[in-house]
């Protein structure tokens, strides 16, 4: 399907669904309220058909761009349907499963990620692994029985939902640093896994802690090549900061658009106000600019750094001056409104921290595109 | 253009810039056919040339060819007299008969024997096509003598008038412009780049340090943010969308120029590096035509009273 027949009918479809895909809470709402509502959201878009454009049809998908995944997430969000952060995740991992996966094993399980009938959680940071992803820990040893797994994960979004993890693994020597892990496929309901989620200082209990004690997965559940694990995660994250980048900035024009008519006259600085919106409309049209690459075939790679620092500058222009014009909400007020801006203002805090730090983002645009060399 | 044809306009602007002095720029974009490609395609000739014209801080009347074709000059002779600094309003007044004109000009007024000057009226904006003799011009040095910027006044009989659409012009050199500060701002950094690899102190090339580092990722997101929006900008020039994209240019390359000349230190202060060049003209061009200072404050002026915001540019 054509870009522009597509939005025309994800549109209509929107219009006429629209009271059916409501949100049925007030304000932000618990994680648990969002999840129900993400998933009946992904439900209802997947048997229209929508949620499985852009995909291919050997997961179960209907063909077409990544344009199409990419206006489904920007009207969705522009709606107020979906929380973009939690919405995005399948953006990541079906790719993974697509280029990585048996095909058999693919064909089975994404489907069931796209159609909201699961979710998955991406099992990557450590304790002692945070920016240096080469050095995690969590060990995987191959037994008769499959894959033993021994080690604990932390940050892991949404694994107290999740029945599916990709998980990485250490799988050579302590010493092997990136050339020794391995992307394993885990049920989480193996034995041996406990969740324990984390609460932050925005109030959801998004990510978790994740122990593996002799959990044992199916030796048929690698991804990509043993002990090959890093080019997986290398050639992820450009897709962590494509679609789903692009699915954010719509949240953030429809947070700023009811932040300038919410704030009362005279809180907001209009030279503030500029920046951010020029911000915002630099990071779209970088974004659009990227997924027009993608759609063309081109390999994403490190210039999307510049892609995901761009946005989370826009986001936190955006929230400092939330911060300022609703001040009140976000510091004294209790209604569900002003908890949602509250706790969209604290979450804004971590988006130079999550998925990359903007220090890590700069490390990267300075030897990848800059071509500086050595930083020691 | 074709790919091809893109390529071999791209590289014979690239060499005109670099290697043609200010004075001789104008006859060797007419023998490229820069004019012509104007007409057949705004975008590219503008964006490509001005890019040009930063990285190399070289300067030719292209952005007074852009404004006169904007303002239905269809011979081209004729220069524009530019808004003042700061803010890109036009730059004359009819009263009782009478034209009072306080502007600036670019090199190319002298060059010429006409000039359009442009005046805002309670119907809108008009122009009238003077000669440059009955104008009184004086010779700016200011920040960046080699732009060679002119202040223009005058007090002229209104004659006849046209309606014209200043704003639209203006958005069209705002543009231009724009794409001026992403060539200056990216050959600044590469300037800083270059002295970071070659400078060793603590027996390690500066640019091994993270807080060098650091400031030339920035000075690449800053210039790149810039670029995108200009890029998106040309699909719909509307005053919004080129005074936005021009704000952030400017504000873009004042950051650019800090760092790099941060990075530079000493050499980067003196007059035996080149980048004093380029530090002056992302100073006063950010000026030219609206100053983002100006344009920024504009933008969330408007979005704050009609509190909505600007049309964005579709998937």
């Amino acid at each position: 399907m054509e870009l522009g027949a597509f939005k025309a009918a994800v549109d209509a479809w929107l219009d006429e669904q629209g009271p059916a895909l409501a949100c049925d809470y007030e304000g932000v709402g618990t994680l648990d309220e969002q999840m129900i509502q993400l998933r009946k959201v992904m439900k209802m878009a997947y048997d229209a058909g929508f949620m499985r454009m852009g995909w291919p049809e050997r997961v179960g998908g209907l063909g077409g761009s990544n344009l199409l995944r990419a206006y489904l997430g920007e009207a969705l969000t522009a709606r107020d349907l979906v929380e973009p952060g939690i919405y995005s995740m399948p953006e990541v991992l079906a790719p993974t499963m697509i280029d990585f996966a048996p095909e058999a094993l693919a064909t089975e399980m994404v489907p069931k990620l796209l159609s909201g009938e699961e979710i998955w959680c991406q099992g990557f940071s450590e304790p002692g692994t945070g920016s240096n992803l080469g050095s995690l820990a969590c060990r995987a040893e191959r037994t008769d029985a499959g894959w033993r797994i021994n080690g604990q994960k932390v940050w892991t979004s949404l694994a107290q939902y999740a029945q599916r993890c990709v998980l990485l693994t250490r799988t050579g020597t302590p010493e092997s640093a990136h050339r020794g892990i391995t992307a394993l496929f885990v049920d989480m309901e193996s034995p041996g896994i406990t969740v324990r989620p984390i609460e932050t200082m925005h109030g959801a209990k998004e990510f978790c802690e994740v122990f593996y004690d002799d959990v044992v997965v199916p030796l048929d559940r690698v991804l990509g090549e043993v002990d090959g694990g890093w080019s997986i995660a290398m050639d992820l994250l450009p897709y962590e900061r494509s679609t789903a980048l692009w699915h954010r900035a719509a949240y953030l024009q429809r947070r700023l658009e009811q932040l300038v008519s919410a704030a009362p006259a005279g809180t907001l600085d209009p030279r503030a106000v500029g920046e951010a919106t020029q911000l915002l409309w630099a990071f779209r049209a970088r974004s659009r600019a990227t997924q027009r690459r993608l759609a063309a075939g081109e390999t994403l790679g490190s210039e999307t750094s510049i892609d995901k620092v761009l946005v989370a500058t826009a986001e936190q222009a955006i929230f400092d001056l939330v911060g300022e014009g609703l001040g009140p909400e976000v510091a004294v007020r209790d209604d569900p409104e002003s908890e949602r801006w509250r706790a969209e203002f604290l979450y804004s805090r971590a988006a130079t921290i999550y998925g990359g730090s903007a220090e890590i983002q700069r490390n990267i645009i300075a030897r990848r595109l800059l071509e500086l060399g050595d930083d020691r | 253009m074709e790919t091809a044809e893109l390529e071999l306009f791209h590289r014979s602007i690239r060499r005109a810039t670099e290697t043609c002095g200010d004075e001789s720029l104008d006859a060797a974009l007419d023998e490229i056919g820069w004019r012509d490609a104007l007409a057949a395609d705004r975008s590219t000739a503008v964006s490509v040339l001005f890019e040009a014209q930063g990285l190399a801080v070289a300067d030719s009347s292209a952005l007074d060819w852009l404004l006169a074709a904007a303002l239905g000059e269809e011979e081209g002779q004729a220069s524009v007299v530019l808004s003042p600094l700061r803010r890109p309003e036009a730059p004359a007044r009819v009263s009782a008969g009478r034209c009072e004109v306080r502007g600036l000009g670019t090199k190319a007024v002298a060059l010429n024997d006409a000039a359009v000057v442009v005046a805002e009226t309670d119907g809108g904006s008009v122009a009238c096509t003077v000669k440059v003799s009955a104008l009184e011009l004086r010779k700016v040095r200011g920040l960046d003598p080699w732009l060679g910027l002119v202040e223009v006044t005058g007090h002229l009989d209104a004659g006849a008038t046209r309606p014209v659409d200043w704003a639209g012009a203006v958005s069209l050199g705002q543009l231009a412009l724009g794409h001026e500060l992403v060539g200056l701002a990216r050959a600044m950094l590469e300037l800083a780049r270059r002295h970071a690899l070659e400078r060793v102190q603590f027996g390690r090339p500066i640019s091994s340090f993270q807080a060098i580092r650091h400031r030339l990722a920035e000075s690449l997101v800053a210039l790149e943010a810039a670029d995108g929006l200009l890029a998106a900008a040309w699909e719909d020039p509307s005053p919004v969308t080129a005074a936005m994209a021009k704000g952030l240019a400017g504000r873009s390359a004042r950051t650019v120029a800090r760092h790099a000349q941060q990075v530079l230190a000493g050499i980067g202060f003196t007059t035996e590096h080149p980048l004093h060049r380029y530090v002056r003209r992302t100073i006063v061009l950010d000026q030219l035509l609206g100053a983002s200072s100006v344009l920024t404050a504009q933008l969330g002026q408007n979005v704050l009273e009609r509190a909505t915001l600007p049309p964005t540019f579709p998937l």
